[in-house]
This record gives C-alpha cells, structure tokens and sequence, in this order.
C-alpha cells in the first residue's frame, strides 16, 4: 500500500472553467485512474470514471474532483472572494516528479537566486533569515510566516528590487499558497497557489493560479510571468533523486532554511499522506 | 568491478560537467578551474538535486538548487542560505576514484581505479553512443577490420586496424559499458594521423553504429 | 524600437529572436501572446497577422511581416551587424553552409520542439516518431559538431558564430524538457556552453544562465576567464 486510500480523500483540480465548450471530451488521468471530462451547455462540465460519475464542484477558477464517497471538505481561500482582484488561472504544466515534491519546492526559498537568477533573487542576496513555522491546529495546515527575501523582480508590476516578505499555508498535502508582498498596494498581499493533479506518484499535472492587485499588466503578461517561474522549477524537479518524497529524515540533509520543508513532511507523515513519498506507511 | 572509461579528456574542459552512468551509479564528473577531475554520486545531499546540473566556480562544484559549493575533496564548505555557516563534515556526496591517463577519464566506483596502459602521445577521435549489447557491437567492429579478432575488445581497449574507404589506420578503441543496452565507444589514434582521416575514423564508427544497432533492433 | 515581436515565454522559436536581438544589443517592443492556456495565436486577430497561427510574428516599421523564424534572424543580422558576421554575406562557401543549417533548425523544431510540447504541455503528437526523429537529428549535429572539433574549428560552419547557431540552439539546449539528456552529446555540450558564454547571452525557462561566470558578490567574470 502507497498511501493512495489517504490520497482519496481530497478533492483536485481537473480543468479550468470554461476550458471545453459543449460537446467537447477530454481524458485526464487522477491517482492512476482514467478519467473522461465532457463539457455540457452554459460552462458545465461532467467527469466519469468507468462511466461512473464524479462528484465535481467549482473553486478558484477550476474544476475540482474527487474519486471519494466521502471526502474532506475543499480548503478556502478567502481572498479568492475579493473582487477588486485580479484572478489568473494559468494554465497546466505536466512535470515527472512526485506531487509532493513539486508543492515542497513551491514552499522553498533559498533556490531563488540559483534558479529564478534576476527575477525572485540574485547572489549576494542569499542569505535566508529566520522565520517561522507552525501546524495550525484549528485548520490542520503548515503556516510559515515572517520570512523576508530580497527580489530584483518580485512581480510582474515590480520596478526594481524589493524586499519581499512571504507567508505560506498548505492546506492540503498537493495544493500550497503564498502570500506576498504585492508591489502596487502596500497594505495588501498578492496570492499565488499551486493546485497539483496527482497523475501517478511519479508525475503531476500542475495548474498555478494567483489572485494579484495589478491593473497594469496584460492577462497574457500576467500568464507568462508565472510560466517563467514555473518552468523554471521544472527543470529541478524532474532531476531530483529519488523521484519519491523522502519524509524519513536521513536521506536529505535540511537546513533551518528548510524549516517549512521538515515540517510539510512531518505533517505528511503524520497523517498518513505517503502516497508520492518513499516511505511506504 | 573493472575500471571503465567514462569519457574523452578534451570533453571535460575545465569548469565543465558531465554525468557518467556505469550500470546502477549515475555519476557527476567535473572537472575545476584549475583541471582536478572528480567522480562523484550524482546526488546532492541536501534536496537530491542531480549534481551533473551544477556548475563550477574555482575548485568547487556547486549544485544547480541552492547553491551548495562542495570542494575537490567532496566536503561542503559553503552554503548559500547561511553564509555564516560551517557546514559539518557529514555533508558530502560519496566519491568514486578517478584517474586520467591516455587521454582518457576512467572511473571505478568500488576500487581504485586501474586504467589500461596504452601507447603515450594518443589523440582524441571523439566518444559515440551505440544502443545496443556488447557482443553485437564487437560483431559489427570485426566486419570493419581484414584481419579480425575483436573478441577480447570487452575486456581491454585495443588497438585495431581498420581498412575502409582508402584509409589503412590503427585506432584504439575502448568500449565503456554503460548499461546492458548502452555502449560508449571511445575513440583515439596516434598523434601523427591527419584531421582528414581522423574524420574517416569519426564516420566509419558512425557507420558501425548503424549496422549494431540494426542488428539490435532485428534481433528483438 | 525597431521592431514588434508577437512573444511567448516559453517558445525556444521566440526565444531564437529574443536571443539574437540582445546578442546584437537591438531593442524592441514585445507584445505576450497567450499561447497556453488561451490558444491565442489561433484567435482570428492573430490570424490575420499570421495565417499559420505560429509563433513568432515579427513586424518591422516599414510594414514587413516575418513568420518563419529563421528569416527574422537573417533581417536582424542584415539591419543590425554592421560587422556582417552573423550573416556572412562576403563569404560564398560559408553563406551557403549557414542556409543549410537553418533549414536544419526546422527538423529540430519538429522533434524535440514536438516532443517537448508533448511532454510539458501535454501537446498530442506521435511520441515514437518525434522521438525517434529527435535522436536523428541531435546525432547529426553531434557529428557535424565532431568533425568541427577535429578542424578546429568552434561553430557550426566556421569559426565564428552565426545565424545558423542561433538558430539550432534553442532546441538543442532545450531537449531535456523534453526527457532528452545532453549525456550522449559531448560535442554538442561544449558547443551549448560556448554559446552561453557570448556577451549578451540571455537565458529563458528550461536554459540556465552559467552561474560560474558570477562571483558570489554579484558580479559577472569576463569571458576572458574561461
Ligand atoms: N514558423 C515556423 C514555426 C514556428 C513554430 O513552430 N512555432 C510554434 C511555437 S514554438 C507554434 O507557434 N506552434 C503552434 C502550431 O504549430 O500550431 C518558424 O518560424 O520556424
Ligand atoms: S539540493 Fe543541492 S543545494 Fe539544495
């Protein structure tokens, strides 16, 4: 057993609104299973696995899913119901790596400077300094908050370098959100959330979606800021050995930098979520 | 466990890496500023990254991650997110022995590596993938040469006589067995050949390729 | 500004223009174009700009519309070097060898570039046949790039760099995007580096910029150095 009972559970993305117009059919794999999308009058859309139907429900922009008869309710974004802000889906990105392993490297900061070179971080400015980390007990997620991070282009409104502060929640074990600095209102913060379709333990759909305060930018600039980011990440995930998350700790050496990381892991751990991981439970 | 070679000299300029996969070991080899060849696990101990991504700065390899510079000798001195630190002694990718000799880069990843002795005064022809198994790569090698005899080529590098398209020339040929369907075939000659036949050489190995692989491919 | 290139980030054909505009220091305007998710360069306003519904479009001043990427790179080189070196129209033989070679960029977009839309963007395509075809052509350039070493020679058709390298390497630099490692390629990896060590090199997703050419403080090492 991998852990795939617990992954049952929860609920994950499968298509962007309005994604197939009528008549259209798509298929999508979700934790090893074949599945068939089919879009229906007025933006709806149906999901069946072996004909049978799915429970679907909408959230951010997307089209979530679940194959349980039973699962845990959907995790909130209260910003989402802002509407002064702009809301982004952008598109999906298939990586061959572990789903865990694509949402720990969206909570990591220290690789900015060596692999978002210029835009999220840039040598000298490496240093990452203490924050903090905690299990929320009343919602079950990883908080990090007070982590600041010097950025050339923290945005894509950003004009120069800024110093960043980031706070990051994972609700669920394949979805994490940030909350940043947002370079065009002061008092706000900009969301960017990493939906991830488990196809396997070994491969992920992944669908970025960010909820900005930007009346600047193109939708189409907006976009292709975060695929830059996005790709970026890719060409690291896909050569991480071993493919799996090890949640054990032994195998890969932290450091206090990679706090938010231990703890993902441990609260993985802790609830059983081993399916992508090394470990069997 | 036999020492293989892993690749040319002249691929490996300074400040260069490459990987090296001999049967389960994937290998980062990289060599420094200054022109020290190191073969080490392809794995970087803090997140797993792949240490053939990284890159070199003076005598260090830094993985492409987070930056984590590991000197010739495999220890981590520095590390990006904390300038301040030492980093323990413990963080260190597992080191395999390396030599360099005839022009080539040979590697064992359980003993002390133990390069064939070749004649001095060798140059490079260049390094080509045959996907397929060693016997049927000796095969199409034997069909090249008029006085025959490659079988012990698995063993030892040799040096081999080809006659093909006008050009008579011994050339050493070693046979690095990657993995059970993945050959390097490293190529050498004499320093005295000509570019023009060297260029004989690169493409008549070409054609050995082929005519393996086909064979290969019929096969299955 | 000298002129417009309808742009997308993650296209290594875009990227070919982006790359040879900085290596010439030439600036232009960029406008996005929503290629994934939105298939905006199959809406009609696209089209009718460019019938093809390719990426990229470059527009100049005077009303030209390019749409195959290998003529903007000729156009820049033409407007924009005055040393003609990129596009060496004083040599006979080696013009003629920089033609060849960006007829060969084509086969390159349509395997690896294929084969990596497939594997990052989920694009439908023949996985054997681009698969097949991609190891066809990285082998020939491997060759190509051999027989250059053993002339002395550091580019594709001599020895200095032109339109026909910027034009082959994007999806070279870019095939393990696509699952394709450089292991197999000696040749080909020193070529890679040689190119991203010229002054003005920019990277895009997917082709890193060579960090040993930084000192920790932050500033960049001359290429004299290497
Ligand atoms: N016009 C050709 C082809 C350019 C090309 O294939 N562009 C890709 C993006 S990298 C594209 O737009 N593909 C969309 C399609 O083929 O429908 C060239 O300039 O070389
Ligand atoms: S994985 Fe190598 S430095 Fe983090």
């Amino acid at each position: 057993m991998n852990g795939i009972e617990h992954a049952l559970e929860y609920w994950y993305p499968i298509a962007m609104h309005n994604e197939l117009s009528n008549g259209q059919t798509r298929r999508a794999r979700l934790l090893e299973k074949e599945l068939l999308l089919s879009g229906g009058a007025n933006d709806s859309l149906t999901v069946t696995c072996n004909e049978r139907p799915l429970a679907l429900q909408s959230a951010f922009d997307h089209w979530w899913v679940t194959l349980s008869e039973n699962p845990l309710p959907l995790f909130t974004i209260p910003e989402a119901d802002e509407a002064e802000r702009r809301f982004v889906p952008c598109g999906v990105v298939r990586v061959a790596c572990s789903p865990l392993r694509a949402v720990e490297n969206f909570l990591d900061i220290a690789h900015f400077p060596f692999v978002h070179t210029d835009v999220l971080g840039a040598e000298p400015h490496t240093e990452v300094y203490k924050y903090d980390v905690k299990i929320d007990e009343s919602k079950d997620e990883v908080i990090a908050s007070n982590i600041r991070f010097y950025q050339p282009q923290a945005a894509k409104s950003a004009e120069g370098g800024i110093e960043t502060e980031y706070i990051y929640r994972v609700p669920a074990p394949m979805v994490a959100i940030l909350y940043k600095t947002c370079p065009q209102k002061a008092d706000a913060m900009d969301v960017i959330a990493l939906f991830v379709q488990p196809l396997d333990e070994q491969t992920c759909d992944v669908w970025p979606w960010m909820a900005l305060y930007d009346d600047t930018s193109t939708m189409a600039d907006l976009i292709q800021f975060q695929q830059l980011i996005f790709l970026q990440d890719r060409s690291i995930l896909e050569n991480q050995i071993p493919r799996k998350l090890p949640l054990d700790p032994g195998l890969e050496i932290p450091t206090r930098a990679d706090l938010t990381s231990i703890s993902y892991r441990r609260w993985l751990k802790k609830r059983g979520a081993y399916y992508g991981a090394l470990e069997n439970c | 466990m036999t020492t293989q070679p892993v690749g040319l000299s002249i691929d490996l300029a300074p400040q260069q890496v490459m990987r090296a996969i001999d049967g389960q070991y994937d290998m980062a080899v990289w060599r420094s500023t200054s022109g020290v060849v190191s073969a080490w696990e392809n794995r970087c101990p803090h997140r797993g990254m792949r240490l053939s991504y990284g890159f070199v700065r003076g005598e260090s390899l830094a993985c492409a991650y987070h930056g984590w510079h590991y000197s010739c000798e495999g220890y981590c001195h520095y590390i990006p997110a904390h300038p301040e630190l030492t980093p323990p002694k413990t963080v260190r990718p597992v080191l395999y022995s390396v030599v360099e000799q005839s022009g080539l880069i040979w590697v064992n990843t359980e003993q002390d590596a133990m390069p064939v002795a070749l004649p001095d005064d060798l140059q490079p022809v260049r390094s080509l993938v045959i996907e397929c198994d060693l016997a049927t790569a000796v095969q199409a090698l034997d069909t090249r040469q008029p006085h025959g005899g490659v079988e012990s080529l698995s063993d030892t590098p040799k040096i081999i006589t080809f006659e093909t398209g006008g050009i008579s020339q011994g050339a050493v040929v070693a046979i690095q067995q990657s993995q059970p369907n993945r050959l390097i075939v490293h190529m050498l000659v004499q320093s005295a050949v000509t570019a023009k036949d060297k260029i004989a050489l690169s493409r008549l190995i070409e054609s050995v390729r082929r005519q393996a692989e086909s064979a290969c491919n019929e096969a299955t | 500004m000298s002129f417009t290139l309808h742009n997308y980030v993650l296209s290594g054909n875009c990227y070919k223009i982006r790359l040879m505009a900085s290596l010439l220091n030439v600036t232009y305007e960029s406008i996005a174009v929503d290629f994934h998710p939105g298939q905006e360069h199959k809406s009609e306003p696209l089209l009718q700009l460019n019938p093809a519904g390719t990426l990229p479009v470059l527009t100049t001043t005077d009303g030209t519309v390019l749409t195959e990427t290998q003529a903007m790179l000729v156009w820049l080189a033409q407007q924009h070097d005055p040393s003609n070196s990129w596009w060496p129209v004083h040599s006979k033989p080696q013009i003629t060898r920089v033609v060849q070679w960006l007829g060969f960029a084509s086969r390159l977009t349509a395997t690896v570039g294929e084969l990596r839309l497939h594997s990052m963007l989920n694009k439908p395509v023949n996985v054997t046949a681009v698969k097949t075809g991609a190891k066809v052509v990285l082998r020939e350039l491997e060759s190509h790039l051999t027989e250059q070493r053993i002339n002395n020679l550091q580019w594709l058709t001599g020895d200095t760099p032109t339109v026909a390298d910027i034009a082959c390497f994007p999806y070279t630099a870019l095939s393990p995007d696509a699952g394709i490692e450089h292991d197999d390629y000696p040749a080909i990896r020193r070529w890679l580096h040689r190119l991203r060590s010229l002054p003005g090199f920019i990277t895009m997703p997917g082709i890193y910029e060579l960090h040993e050419l930084r000192k920790p403080d932050g500033y960049t090492v001359s290429d004299a150095t290497l």
